[in-house]
């Protein structure tokens, strides 16, 4: 994007060095040529100055903003004979013939007719102008057709004949009637010229003798490299701006706002001194539910809210001592001191393929990963989840969350609560509160929900909880407390950037990313 | 989760005094609940699938009360001693082998009653039951019903008139023609015959999971009945028996026992209302909450969430309800108690474990590279991992290959996982006719291939494509780009003419680097801008950032 120098409106009054110096080389030309001239069109201008009529016109639009010209632009109507209007102007209008011929003595129509050429136009002419009566198959002059002293059509068409065309302002009122009726016989037409004119203003001529001062002085517009060589610029002026005029944005290269949160929040976790987990969207079913500890009939796993994989339908399942761990866990509480869920557990059920629903997943896998000596440890994760849903205005198929744990001897619930208050805060969440929730595998569990000031309730953001044993031990070995969230992020993005619905915040709409506040925490 | 509709005069009834709405709307949530906002009566509640002895009014007031101090500790519910038999036949063991049942007698079939259990059993069914497979309810006036009942199969065939019907019809009629039968039809198929509950006459009670028999009709004089629950999964049965029939005894109605006889000659007598123990360690609640109980203050939680309480040095004996299905474990406990004292009263607090931390090395990566492009005035953009062959294949021109696609979408447009960055990024631009150009983005993320030698079958891979759209994009500009990216990071790759085929040839380009290919660069060809109905030239590259990791990573 290339920024274009921009010239001057008179904001305050100046004084006319000052504005002398603002003038663009083309608005000394216009004014100086406007001296001796007063008034001129710009037409006229552009033929003195030697400039196109255009830069003409722009430059006295520049000059009249700085309020050195006054720009006038008047509509002229210039009229012109048709084809037919030059046949009548040089035969004659057929009724003013007629009532010349008249003149001589009344006339017997039928024969009339059959010599007269024009003889209808003539008749309804004569009668509309009220020159001539009819009476028993005679036609006869009027008073006020023999007393016309001024054919007055008739002299029109001559003039018009004699130019091209004819401005309209040298007609009388009477004749511009009778031209609009001639316009309406089709015998003149009628075009219309906007004529620009350009007058120098009494402050337009204080600032003459500033510039005739400066004549032969070059003015520097654009510094150009060759006016550097050549050392120009040192006998030269610089043509002032008026810097409190609009310029246009550029709009740069950026970051996605997304994106731009993403990073915030990585570094808001390793500055809490957490370490990143990474994992694949593709997860089997036994690290996005079993590993969770969530019965294999639970309606979370439905299809109605879950992706399945048609290819890779299955894939395999991890170390069989662990798997075996989770496997008797479900059915009756393994080493943990559950009851279990007290079912079959199947393993081709966990060996099924579907897209992570939560980041949760990688948690458990990240668990599964640690040996003792490992603990504690502090671990996040940031990424994209997915729901089988029907994609509308408030709802996607994929979102980011950013799951966290901590794992260590001694956490504890209260742990948890500051993690989580020092999360929002984060987010800039002013208002917020923690309450009891429900989710399979975590015991405390726990909502975070955010104050909605406009609707007076309290929204629900995301889930927290501590593992429960039957999580923990199967997969670590170790009945260890875990804490662990997923936050999504989506609607604290909509609050902050006024994005009313997810759609938007994924819509990757230019204009909108080109608009977007930069975000700077 | 199941959302009950609560009528605020029956709660102020069983509750005992004047509760309002602000208050419960404050302190319910609190409880364990989720505020749905107020109804023209009352208000509607979102109860957690683990409570299901919330779903009743009589349930959600008894543990309103005890949790605000009210009446707090265990309630006794007893159960008569009677002579109720019931057979369950070999036959029913295939199909739906399970059977629990109780007599309720003394019952005032009022209208909050009728409206509190219809909205239970409703919701029992959608959530607990798993629309009705996992498990089934039938209330029956008890009156005309002959025992022993016995729970069996009967053929299609057979006949008997099913609730507000005026004649008989068979079962198969039910399962086709009648409005509940075609919406729990599936619980049943592929059944030769079909279970069936009838009395010592053969009068019908109930076909379940389907229709009850208009024989043991319940009606508003209705004082004493029989209840019936089937399933899949004894455990459910028994828990859904539990909350229905402690929720029947918070009305003043008088339990008795039923003896349910199994083929194995077991005889399972139900209800048992009895509560069951666990022993809770203090140290183990103060360990988990950060706090310090007393285990009398442990115990006084507890009983403040309709527990029973034994105190034994630093062990806590619980008795827990029989309604409390969710109790499986001392964890279970430790969360009432941190739920009697209410979340709100535990301080916050961040403890001073320190551990190693850091971002993951390819994510810092990716950040370097997202902040170096935006050097070449390219917007980021951040695009759907979801994809379909129609955007991956067709419109680009490309050959079709295996992909991960999931087996039930919603919606066709997002279908699968994509295999290339590049299809997003043409999809943005066509997205954004009606903006000035030039549109010049970019996007590094990740991709999902086809692996065999993964744990699933697939493997993520991170991406990084450039499009550049503007009425002179061309392939300079796009080589330069690349040229530019790599000189900055101390590489040099070996072009080959080829690669893609959605690239113009003659105008396409591999990039190697090492033997494996880096980068796969082109002037976009017109049959694929036309596809996307784009009308502006556009260049492209998509690079293997896996690899160009690996490349510096290595180097360094």
């Amino acid at each position: 994007m290339i920024l274009v120098p921009l010239w001057g409106r008179l904001v305050r009054p100046m004084n006319p060095k000052e504005v002398a110096m603002q003038l663009h080389e083309n608005e000394r030309k216009v004014l100086l040529e406007l001296k001796e001239r007063g008034t001129a069109t710009t037409e006229k201008l552009a033929l003195h100055t030697g400039l196109s009529r255009d830069a003409v016109e722009k430059a006295s639009g520049w000059a009249e903003t700085k309020g050195v010209v006054s720009f006038k632009e008047k509509v002229s109507q210039f009229f012109t004979l048709t084809e037919e209007g030059n046949k009548y102007a040089k035969k004659g209008l057929p009724e003013v013939n007629l009532r010349n011929l008249l003149v001589h003595g009344a006339q017997e129509i039928g024969s009339l007719k059959k010599t007269f050429e024009g003889i209808n136009i003539a008749l309804a002419w004569s009668r509309r102008n009220g020159w001539a009566n009819i009476d028993k198959g005679r036609i006869e002059l009027t008073e006020k057709g023999r007393d016309i002293t001024d054919l007055v059509e008739d002299r029109l068409l001559k003039t018009l004949y004699k130019s091209e065309s004819v401005e309209g302002s040298v007609f009388t009122d009477t004749e511009r009637d009778i031209i609009e009726q001639l316009i309406k016989r089709k015998l003149v037409i009628k075009s219309e010229h906007m004529d620009k004119s350009v007058a120098i203003t009494k402050f337009g001529k204080e600032v003459i003798p500033e510039l005739e001062s400066t004549k032969g002085v070059r003015i520097i517009t654009q510094l150009t490299p060759e006016m550097l060589a050549n050392k120009e610029w040192k006998n030269a002026v610089f043509q002032r701006y008026d810097v409190s005029l609009p310029a246009p944005s550029v709009t740069p290269g950026k970051r996605h706002f997304i994106s731009q949160i993403i990073d915030y929040i990585r570094r808001f976790w390793v500055e809490l001194g957490f370490k990143e987990m990474t994992g694949d969207y593709l997860e089997l079913s036994f690290w996005n539910f079993d590993a969770l500890y969530q019965p294999q009939d639970h309606p979370a796993r439905d299809l109605a809210d879950t992706f399945y994989m048609k290819t890779p339908y299955k894939g395999h399942l991890p170390d069989p001592k662990m798997v075996e761990q989770v496997k008797l866990t479900h059915e009756n509480g393994w080493t943990t001191g559950s009851k279990g869920w007290q079912y079959k557990w199947d393993p081709e059920v966990a060996a099924r393929n579907c897209l992570r629903t939560h980041g949760t997943g990688m948690s458990v896998n990240q668990i599964a990963k640690l040996k003792p000596e490992d603990l504690p440890g502090k671990f996040f994760s940031v990424g994209r989840v997915f729901r089988n849903e029907t994609i509308d205005w408030n709802h996607l198929a994929e979102f980011y969350q950013t799951d966290g744990i901590v794992v260590g001897e001694g956490v504890t619930f209260r742990d948890m609560k500051g993690y989580l208050k020092a999360y929002m805060e984060g987010l800039g969440v002013k208002k917020f509160r923690f309450r009891p929730g429900y989710f399979p595998y975590t015991e405390m569990s726990m909502e975070a929900e955010v104050w909605n000031e406009e609707r007076g309730i309290w929204n629900e953001l995301f889930g927290a909880g501590m593992f429960r044993p039957e999580v923990v031990k199967p997969l670590l070995g170790l009945d260890v407390p875990v804490l662990a969230w997923g936050p999504g992020f989506d609607r604290l993005v909509m609050q902050s950037y006024k994005v009313n619905t997810i759609k938007e915040l994924y819509s990757n709409d230019i204009g909108l990313l080109r608009r977007a506040k930069l975000w700077m925490e | 989760m199941p959302v009950i509709e609560v009528f605020i005069e029956d709660f102020r009834e069983l509750l005992g005094r004047d509760v309002t709405i602000e208050e419960l709307q404050k302190r319910l949530p609190m409880l364990g609940t989720s505020w749905e906002g107020e109804s023209e009566e009352g208000f509607h509640l979102e109860v957690f699938p683990n409570r299901p002895d919330l779903l009743s009014i009589e349930g959600l007031t008894r543990a309103y009360a005890s949790w605000t101090g009210a009446k707090t500790g265990l309630i006794d519910y007893p159960v008569k001693k009677s002579d109720y038999k019931v057979i369950v036949d070999k036959k029913t063991q295939k199909v739906r082998p399970w059977f629990v049942t109780a007599v309720i007698k003394n019952v005032d079939f009022d209208d909050p009653l009728i409206r509190s259990i219809i909205q239970m059993q409703e919701k029992l069914h959608m959530t607990h039951g798993r629309k009705r497979r996992k498990v089934a309810i039938g209330l029956h006036n008890l009156k005309p019903i002959e025992f022993p009942v016995t729970y069996t199969t009967k053929p299609p065939k057979f006949k008997f008139r099913p609730l507000g019907e005026r004649f008989e019809k068979d079962l198969t009629w039910m399962l086709t023609e009648m409005k509940t039968g075609k919406e729990y039809a599936w619980t049943v198929e592929g059944f030769k015959e079909y279970p069936m509950i009838l009395d010592k006459k053969g009068m019908v009670l109930s076909m379940p999971p389907i229709i009850n028999g208009e024989y043991t009709r319940i009606d508003e004089v209705t004082s004493e009945i029989f209840i019936d629950i089937t399933g899949t999964d004894l455990k459910a049965i028994t828990e859904v028996l539990n909350v229905i029939c402690t929720t029947l005894a918070d009305r003043g109605t008088e339990i008795h026992e039923v003896h349910n006889h199994y083929p194995d000659g077991t005889v399972l007598t139900t209800p048992n209302l009895q509560p069951w123990v666990m022993e809770l360690d203090n140290k183990y609640v103060n360990h988990t909450l950060g706090y310090e109980f007393t285990p009398k203050q442990s115990a006084e939680e507890l009983e403040k969430m309709g527990h029973g309480t034994k105190i034994k040095g630093d062990i806590i004996h619980v008795s827990i309800p029989s309604y409390r299905a969710d109790i499986m474990h001392p964890i279970d406990l430790v969360e009432d108690i941190a739920i009697a004292y209410d979340y709100d009263n535990f301080e916050p607090e961040i403890p001073p474990i320190s551990s190693p931390a850091g971002e993951d090395p390819k994510e810092v990566f990716s950040r370097g590279l997202r902040n170096f492009l935006v050097g070449f005035g390219l917007l980021e953009v951040v695009t759907f991992m979801m994809s379909n062959r129609d955007k991956l294949f067709t419109r680009m021109c490309l050959p079709e290959e295996p992909i991960c696609e999931t087996s039930n979408p919603k919606m066709e447009a997002y279908d699968s996982l994509r295999n290339r960055l590049l299809p997003s990024l043409i999809e943005i631009i066509s997205f954004n006719k009606h903006h000035p150009y030039p549109q010049n983005i970019y996007e590094v993320d990740d991709v999902v291939v086809i692996d065999p030698s993964t744990e699933t079958g697939a493997k993520t891979k991170r991406r990084l494509s450039i499009v550049l759209c503007h009425a002179r994009a061309n392939f300079s500009e796009v080589k330069a780009l690349m040229k530019g990216l790599l000189d900055n990071l101390a590489l040099k790759a070996e072009v080959e003419e080829g690669g893609w085929d959605c690239f113009i040839d003659g105008r396409r380009f591999i990039a190697k680097v090492g033997s494996e290919p880096l980068c796969w660069a082109g002037e976009i060809k017109p049959e694929v801008l036309e596809a996307w109905d784009v009308e502006m030239p556009v260049a492209a590259l998509e690079m293997d950032i896996d690899h160009l990791f690996r490349l510096v990573y290595m180097e360094s």
